[in-house]
């Protein structure tokens, strides 16, 4: 197999370690800056364009660090006193840069017509820009995270400028969202920091404080510590974390908050805030796993996985609006990256990493599209979409685009990471559970590719309406969208046995 | 800690289950991060910089929080108090059946105080049964904070105690959560004319 990366030359090495501190405190500072600096705009169109350029600053230096980091593979490009620049977060990096930065852009279409908010309508589009740098910069951090305890911290941190995100609507389904969102995630990161206290306990006093729950100080001392207590606390941080990547069976919140969302923010949360926790949980079970044996952990993440699939799967059938739809096939995907995880094997690994890349991407113009489909028919907030293919050949390219690649249609990159996983789940000997999730795979195609024809060409006939702005960038989304989906499946090909399967096998470590 | 503080934080959780008043269960959470303060700070004598962290934190948590809840209170009145889903002894029965099986079922969690293990359970347990049980939505912050004060009583109970990134990196995640969460409150009354979460239950598939 090709070796996808190679390991920078020394002086390049050094030069990279020199530059990632600053260029990490560059990421994170440009979109909290313009979280204030947005406050200080006159006009809604001229926090429209600060927000665009910081955000396209902010995208470009992750890009860099994220280039930086899957360059230096399956070395770790760099360590500080509290992130780690390795692969994983090379991988997790770039996929929330991209999702940001489009997100961003998409919300200037969004904001334009987004009619009442939460806030005033002077203010609506800088309290709106506030809270999305704050939520971007905090997932931006959540990768880099070189320790459990500062990871927890950041997690935490994304759920105040999100719910105020996913609520800003201010109508009254928004803020059920948005409250329930609040609650039971708060509770559950509250179970996962009573699991990272008994971690702490469990470690012992060896005098390096905060430093005994970096991710290298945990796998060091994983040997020493007691199987049974460590267990027990790896559950609870499982089950917390669970919570907020909306694994089934805690996931109540995941479906009403991604579907009352605004589009770009239903992006940012389904596509770079779940699969960013997820890496947290990855990381917990790469560090603990000499503590814990790897059969109790593969457990719990194929429990989590077919847990998902099962419940999504029902959805997928169902006559739901477009959102709706989206959010139920974000947990049948979170499902299917913990089937991967819990399998572990180099082929399923290979197949998570396209799996977050190309979720990311289907996701997200997924959610996009939702801006033109709402706005031309606002019933579709409510009740599934019908007769797009008529009505809006754009939009229902865009859909199509976004939907089919979300099933696992080939050439979908999904489609190869997804048989990845599965061969991945054999090659580990769980010839069964991969069999159910192939079932159930085949069935979520079914019942997503169903709902795609039936909102493409069902219902009664429409009037023929004209492409409007957010149209025409909706195109643009799905051109690039499409072609950056089929270089991913290029890609997956040679993924398994390069530098960057090597290098997440031991994340962090 | 004494086994009359970890008696008193337990009490003071089941007692914002039971009571209706928003006034009182916020009272009753304060009176709770106040025994935990108290206890924080004499576990950290001689440690000034743990002292300092310790007293920063019984402000914020005894003080603060429950002054912005009880001005969330004011500014989001009930016509009339919003009946429970439940009668005060099924709320009693369930929560205590929740807080023995928590406690009883955890192993030792390696800290030698095992009252103070078995108390954060029971009162982590005892703020999600709050949350679920019942409807306010200011109750079910109180709810959180309950929660949260159990995890605040192992983290105290740890010997040398928690690095104090850890502790002010959770109290400041916490006061963002709960000024957001009193934020909803008032938008929530404001939409519905109630702080009643019940009346929230119009996403269903």
């Amino acid at each position: 197999m090709a070796r996808l990366a190679r390991a920078t030359p020394t002086s390049c090495g050094h030069f990279v370690t020199d530059a990632v501190g600053p260029l990490i405190a560059a990421t994170l500072a440009v979109p909290l800056s313009a979280a204030l600096l947005v406050g200080l705009m006159p006009t809604p169109g001229a926090a429209d364009r600060l927000n665009l350029a910081t955000s396209t600053l902010t995208a470009a230096l992750a890009l860099a660090l994220a280039a930086a980091a899957i360059a230096a593979a399956p070395d770790v490009a760099s360590r500080g006193s509290w992130y780690v620049l390795d692969v994983a977060s090379g991988v997790f990096l770039a996929v929330v840069a991209v999702v940001g930065i489009a997100s961003a852009a998409m919300s200037v279409f969004y904001l334009r017509h987004a009619g009442r908010s939460w806030f005033t309508a002077r203010r609506s589009h800088a309290w709106y820009y506030a809270a999305f740098n704050i939520f971007w910069a905090v997932l931006l951090a959540l990768p880099l995270a070189d320790n459990l305890a500062i990871a927890w911290l950041l997690i935490e941190a994304t759920t105040a400028a999100s719910a105020l995100l996913v609520a800003f609507s201010g109508k009254r389904s928004a803020l059920e969202a948005g409250w329930k969102y609040v609650v039971l995630t708060t509770l559950g990161l509250s179970i996962a920091l009573l699991g990272i206290v008994v971690v702490y306990v469990a470690v012992g006093s060896d005098g390096s404080g905060l430093g005994r729950l970096d991710w290298q100080a945990l796998t060091q001392h994983a040997n020493e510590l007691p199987h049974e207590l460590t267990l027990f606390a790896f559950v609870l941080v499982l089950v917390g974390l669970a919570s907020k990547i909306g694994w089934a069976p805690v996931h109540n919140w995941l479906p009403d908050a991604h579907s009352e969302a605004p589009p770009p923010v239903s992006a940012l949360l389904s596509a770079a805030l779940l699969p960013t926790v997820l890496l947290i949980a990855w990381r917990t079970k790469l560090a603990l796993e000499p503590a814990l044996g790897s059969g109790a952990v593969q457990k719990l993440f194929i429990g989590f996985g077919l847990a998902s699939l099962l419940v999504a799967i029902p959805f997928l059938w169902r006559p739901l609006p477009w959102k709706r739809l989206l959010a139920y096939s974000s947990l049948e995907h979170m499902g299917v990256l913990a089937l991967g995880i819990g399998f572990g094997t180099t082929l399923a690994i290979a197949g998570v990493v396209i799996h977050v890349a190309g979720h990311a991407l289907a996701k997200a113009l997924g959610f996009y599209t939702a801006i033109p489909l709402l706005r031309e028919d606002r019933r579709t907030a409510d009740a599934p979409a019908r007769g797009i293919a008529r009505t809006s050949p754009t939009t229902a390219t865009a859909m199509s685009v976004s939907l089919f690649s979300l099933a696992g249609l080939p050439p979908s990159p999904l489609f190869v990471s997804e048989v990845m996983i599965l061969l991945g789940g054999m090659q580990a000997g769980l010839l069964a559970v991969s069999s159910i999730a192939a079932v159930l795979l085949a069935l979520g195609f079914l019942g997503l590719a169903h709902s795609l024809l039936e909102g493409l060409f069902g219902g009664k006939k429409g009037p023929h309406r004209r492409p409007s702005r957010s149209v025409q960038a909706i195109a643009l989304l799905a051109g690039i969208a499409a072609v950056a989906l089929l270089g991913l499946t290029a890609i997956a090909y040679a993924l398994p046995g390069s530098d960057i399967v090597e290098a997440l096998m031991r994340s962090g470590a | 800690m004494s086994p009359a503080a970890i008696t008193a934080l337990v009490v003071l959780g089941f007692a914002v289950m039971l009571v209706r008043r928003r006034s009182l269960a916020t009272l009753l959470v304060s009176a709770q991060a106040m025994v935990l303060g108290i206890a924080a700070l004499s576990l950290a004598r001689g440690r000034p910089t743990d002292f300092l962290v310790a007293a920063i934190i019984l402000l914020v948590r005894a003080v603060a929080l429950p002054a912005l809840l009880t001005f969330t209170r004011r500014r989001t009145p009930e016509p009339y108090l919003v009946i429970p889903a439940t009668t005060v002894l099924v709320r009693l029965v369930l929560a205590a059946t929740v807080v023995l099986i928590a406690a009883v079922s955890i192993p030792p969690l390696g800290l030698g105080d095992r009252p103070a293990e078995h108390a954060a359970v029971a009162l982590l347990s005892l703020g999600i049964a709050i949350v679920v049980m019942r409807r306010p939505a200011l109750l079910q912050v109180l709810g959180i904070l309950v929660a949260e004060n159990g995890i605040y009583l192992l983290a105290i109970s740890v010997p040398g105690g928690l690095p104090f990134v850890i502790e002010l990196g959770v109290l400041f995640d916490l006061v963002l959560v709960v000024t957001v969460a009193a934020a909803f409150t008032h938008k929530i009354h404001g939409e519905v004319g109630s702080g009643d979460t019940d009346l929230l239950r119009a996403l269903r598939d």
